[in-house]
C-alpha cells in the first residue's frame, strides 16, 4: 500500500461513511423516537430524499467548480430568486399571451439565460478587475437582492400554472422530475471536471494561478465560463423548484449561498482550491437534507440542524487538516 | 356477493373501526411553522402549542419550523405525509407556494389547518379548515372603539380621522381596512374619513405618512392604523409635531402600544395573543379529526382593549 492511500481513502469516504451514520443513526432512533410507524429508510423517503436536495445540489455542483478554481461566488442565492421572479412573472407576460401553455418553455428559456447573464456580469468583473471573487459577489448578492426587491416591493410574484405543477411532480422510473435534473447536472459536472480539459484547467488554476497563466491556460475567460455555469445552474435550480411552488417571495434564496458553501466543503473541497471531487459534493448534500430529514424523524427541535451541521463542519475541516498536513499548522501559543 | 368477499368487507369494516378507535384514543399532529425564531409572536406561539398538546392526552405532536424558506416547508410537508401523521397544521412561509405541497396532503387524506395567516383562494378547496384572527372585525372593531372614545368625548358629529393601513397586497391589511372603513359610518355617521395612505406594517414610513398628514389637516381627532407598530410611528410624528388630543387606536396590541396607553398617550387597540392562536389551531385540527362539523372558517377571538380596560391583560410580549 502506498503511502497516503489510507488517508486519501479516508478523506474520499468520509462523507459517504458520515451518512451511513445518518442512517443508521436515524433508523435506530426513529424506532425509539418517532411518532411515525414507518421506518426513515422506507423507499418512498428515501427517494424523496434526492428530490428534497434538488434546489440546494443543483447549485451546490457549480459551487464546486467555482471553489476548485479559488473563488467563491456569494450571489447564488439572489440569482435563484431573480431568474425565479423572470421565470413565474413572464409566464403572464402579454407578447406570449398567443402561446398557450408553450409559454412555459419560452419562460424557462428566459429565466436561465438571465441566470447565465448574472453569472456572466460576476464573471467579466472577476475577470476585468482581479478584484477577489469574494468581493465581487458579496457585492452582486446585495445588488441583485435589490434588483428583486424593486421587482415587486414585498410581495410575492406568484403565478399558479397547474400543468407546470404537474410535470414537476412526474415521477419517472420511480423518480421525480427534481431528482432527474439533479443527478442529470452532477453528471454533465463531474464528466466536465473529469474528462476534459477545460475541468483540468479548473484544478490547475486553483492549484497554483501563476503557473496555470505560465503555462498558457487563459484563466480570466476560464472563470468567467465557470461564473457563467453557475449563474445557469442557480437558474436551472430555480426552474426546477419554483414549476413545483408556483410563488416566490423576495427573500426566498437567502443564506442558500452559505448552505451550498457548508455542503461542498463537508464534501473535502477545499476553501483555497485546487482540490475536491463533485461526487463528493453530491455527498455533502445529501448529508445535510438527510440531517434535517432526520431530525424531523425523531421529532428534534429543527433548530438542532443548524447546530449540529456547524460542529460537523469544523470537525470535518479539522479531520481533513490532520490527515492531509498532519497538523503541521497547528498554532503554537 | 360470494361469502369470501362479504368476509372481507366486513373485516375490512372492522378493520377501519379498529382504525379509528385507535385514533380517537392518540392522534398524530404534524405542524410546519413560518419562521420561529424571527419574532416573540411566533416563538410564543410555538411554546404555548406545544403546551397545548402536551395537556392532551390524546395527542402526539411533530413541530416543525421551516426557517422562512419556502422550500423547507415544502419538505417537511411532504415528510410529515409520508410519516402518515392524522392532520397537518401549515402557517404558510407563502399562501401560494404552499398550494401544491398541501395538495398532496388533501390526496393523502390527510386534512389540512392553516393557521394565522390564510393560504391563497385557489389551494382553498385542499384545506380542510382555517384557524386565526378575523381582520375584519378587529378593524370594525376599532372603529367601535373610535366612535366610542368621540362620543365619551361629545366630538361624535364633528371629528375628522385619518387611516394608516398595512402593506397593500396583504389580506390582512386589506380585511382590517375594509372592516375599519365599512363599520365606522355604521357606529358613528357624521365622523369624516379624510384620508388613507399605507404605512407598510413599518414604524418609520408610517411615522413619514403622519407627518404628512399633519402638514395637509389642521384638524385631525382620530388615528386608526392597521397595527400598533405604525400606530407608535404616527403617536411619534404627532408628539414632534406638538399636537395633542389625537385619539390613537391600533390594531393587533404590540408591547409598544401598550406601554404607549399605560402613559396614557395611545387610546385603544386589539388584542391578539399568540397562545390563543395556537390553541384555536390545536383545537381545530382536533375536532376536525373527531369528525366535528366545523366552519371553513375558525376565528379565536380578538378582544377589545382599551386605556380603560387594560389592566384585565397582560402586557404583550411582542
Amino acid at each position: 500500500m502506498q503511502a497516503g492511500t489510507l488517508s486519501t481513502f479516508l478523506k474520499r469516504g468520509a462523507i459517504w461513511g458520515f451518512i451511513l451514520f445518518e442512517l443508521i443513526f436515524f433508523s435506530v432512533a426513529g424506532a425509539f423516537l418517532s411518532l411515525s410507524d414507518k421506518a426513515f429508510m422506507d423507499l418512498d423517503n428515501m427517494l424523496r430524499l434526492f428530490k428534497q436536495s434538488a434546489p440546494i445540489g443543483i447549485i451546490a455542483m457549480g459551487m464546486t467548480i467555482i471553489m476548485i478554481n479559488g473563488n467563491i461566488d456569494l450571489s447564488v442565492g439572489a440569482t435563484f430568486a431573480l431568474c425565479a421572479i423572470v421565470l413565474l412573472d413572464s409566464l403572464t407576460w402579454p407578447i406570449f399571451a398567443g402561446l398557450g401553455d408553450w409559454v412555459i418553455p419560452v419562460s424557462w428559456a428566459l429565466a436561465l439565460l438571465t441566470g447565465v447573464l448574472l453569472g456572466a456580469i460576476n464573471g467579466l468583473i472577476v475577470w476585468k478587475t482581479g478584484v477577489d471573487a469574494f468581493i465581487v459577489t458579496l457585492g452582486s448578492m446585495l445588488g441583485y437582492r435589490g434588483l428583486v426587491f424593486m421587482y415587486n416591493g414585498e410581495q410575492p410574484t406568484s403565478h399558479l400554472n397547474w400543468t407546470l405543477v404537474d410535470f414537476a411532480e412526474t415521477q419517472f422510473l420511480g423518480l421525480h422530475t427534481a431528482t432527474w435534473f439533479l443527478l442529470a447536472v452532477t453528471l454533465v459536472i463531474w464528466f466536465l471536471m473529469t474528462r476534459t480539459i477545460h475541468g483540468r484547467n479548473a484544478y490547475a488554476i486553483g492549484d497554483n494561478r501563476e503557473a496555470a497563466v505560465n503555462a498558457g491556460i487563459r484563466v480570466g475567460p476560464h472563470m468567467m465560463i465557470n461564473f457563467m455555469i453557475i449563474g445557469f445552474l442557480a437558474a436551472l435550480s430555480a426552474v426546477v423548484f419554483y414549476s413545483e411552488s408556483g410563488s416566490v417571495n423576495p427573500n426566498d434564496g437567502e443564506l442558500y449561498e452559505l448552505w451550498i458553501i457548508t455542503a461542498v466543503v463537508l464534501g473535502g473541497t477545499k476553501l483555497t482550491g485546487g482540490a475536491g471531487s463533485v461526487i463528493s459534493t453530491f455527498g455533502g448534500v445529501l448529508a445535510i437534507q438527510l440531517l434535517r430529514k432526520g431530525l424531523g424523524h425523531i421529532g428534534a427541535d429543527t433548530s438542532t440542524v443548524n447546530l449540529v451541521i456547524g460542529l460537523i463542519l469544523i470537525a470535518v475541516l479539522y479531520l481533513d487538516r490532520q490527515l492531509n498536513r498532519k497538523g503541521a499548522e497547528e498554532l503554537k501559543i | 356477493m360470494n361469502i369470501r368477499t362479504t368476509l372481507a368487507a366486513t373485516s375490512a369494516l372492522a378493520m377501519t373501526a379498529v382504525g379509528g378507535s385507535v385514533a380517537a384514543e392518540t392522534m398524530t399532529i404534524g405542524i410546519t411553522q413560518n419562521n420561529v425564531g424571527v419574532d416573540s409572536y411566533q416563538t410564543t406561539y410555538e411554546k404555548a402549542f406545544i403546551a397545548a398538546a402536551e395537556a392532551n392526552s390524546k395527542v402526539d405532536v411533530v413541530v416543525l419550523d421551516a426557517g422562512g424558506d419556502v422550500a423547507r416547508q415544502i419538505a417537511q410537508m411532504e415528510d410529515l405525509i409520508q410519516q402518515e401523521v392524522d392532520a397537518i397544521i401549515i402557517w404558510p412561509t407563502n399562501g401560494e407556494a404552499v398550494i401544491p405541497a398541501v395538495r398532496k396532503a388533501s390526496k393523502a387524506n390527510i386534512p389540512v389547518v392553516v393557521t394565522n395567516s390564510n393560504i391563497a383562494e385557489a389551494g382553498f378547496p385542499f384545506v380542510a379548515s382555517f384557524s386565526g384572527p378575523d381582520n375584519i372585525t378587529q378593524g370594525s372593531r376599532s372603529a367601535e372603539i373610535m366612535c366610542d372614545k368621540f362620543k365619551e368625548m361629545g366630538i361624535e358629529n364633528e371629528a375628522r380621522v385619518v387611516q394608516i393601513s398595512g402593506q397593500p397586497g396583504y389580506t390582512t391589511a386589506i380585511e382590517r381596512q375594509k372592516g375599519f372603513d365599512d363599520r365606522l359610518p355604521e357606529v358613528c355617521p357624521n365622523v369624516t374619513l379624510v384620508e388613507t395612505q399605507p404605512g407598510d406594517w413599518n414604524r418609520e414610513k408610517s411615522q413619514k405618512v403622519m407627518e404628512a398628514f399633519l402638514v395637509k389637516y389642521d384638524d385631525i381627532d382620530g388615528v386608526y392604523s392597521g397595527d400598533d407598530n405604525m400606530g407608535v410611528g404616527a403617536l411619534n410624528a404627532a408628539k414632534a409635531a406638538g399636537r395633542d388630543g389625537i385619539i390613537f387606536v391600533g390594531a393587533t396590541n404590540f408591547a409598544v402600544g401598550y406601554e404607549a396607553m399605560e402613559r396614557g398617550e395611545y387610546w385603544g387597540s386589539i388584542y391578539q395573543s399568540p397562545v390563543d392562536d395556537a390553541k384555536a389551531a390545536l383545537k381545530t385540527a382536533i375536532e376536525t379529526l373527531e369528525g366535528k362539523e366545523l366552519p371553513f372558517l375558525n376565528y379565536f377571538d380578538t378582544p377589545k382593549i382599551t386605556q380603560d380596560n387594560m389592566g384585565d391583560f397582560t402586557k404583550p410580549v411582542f
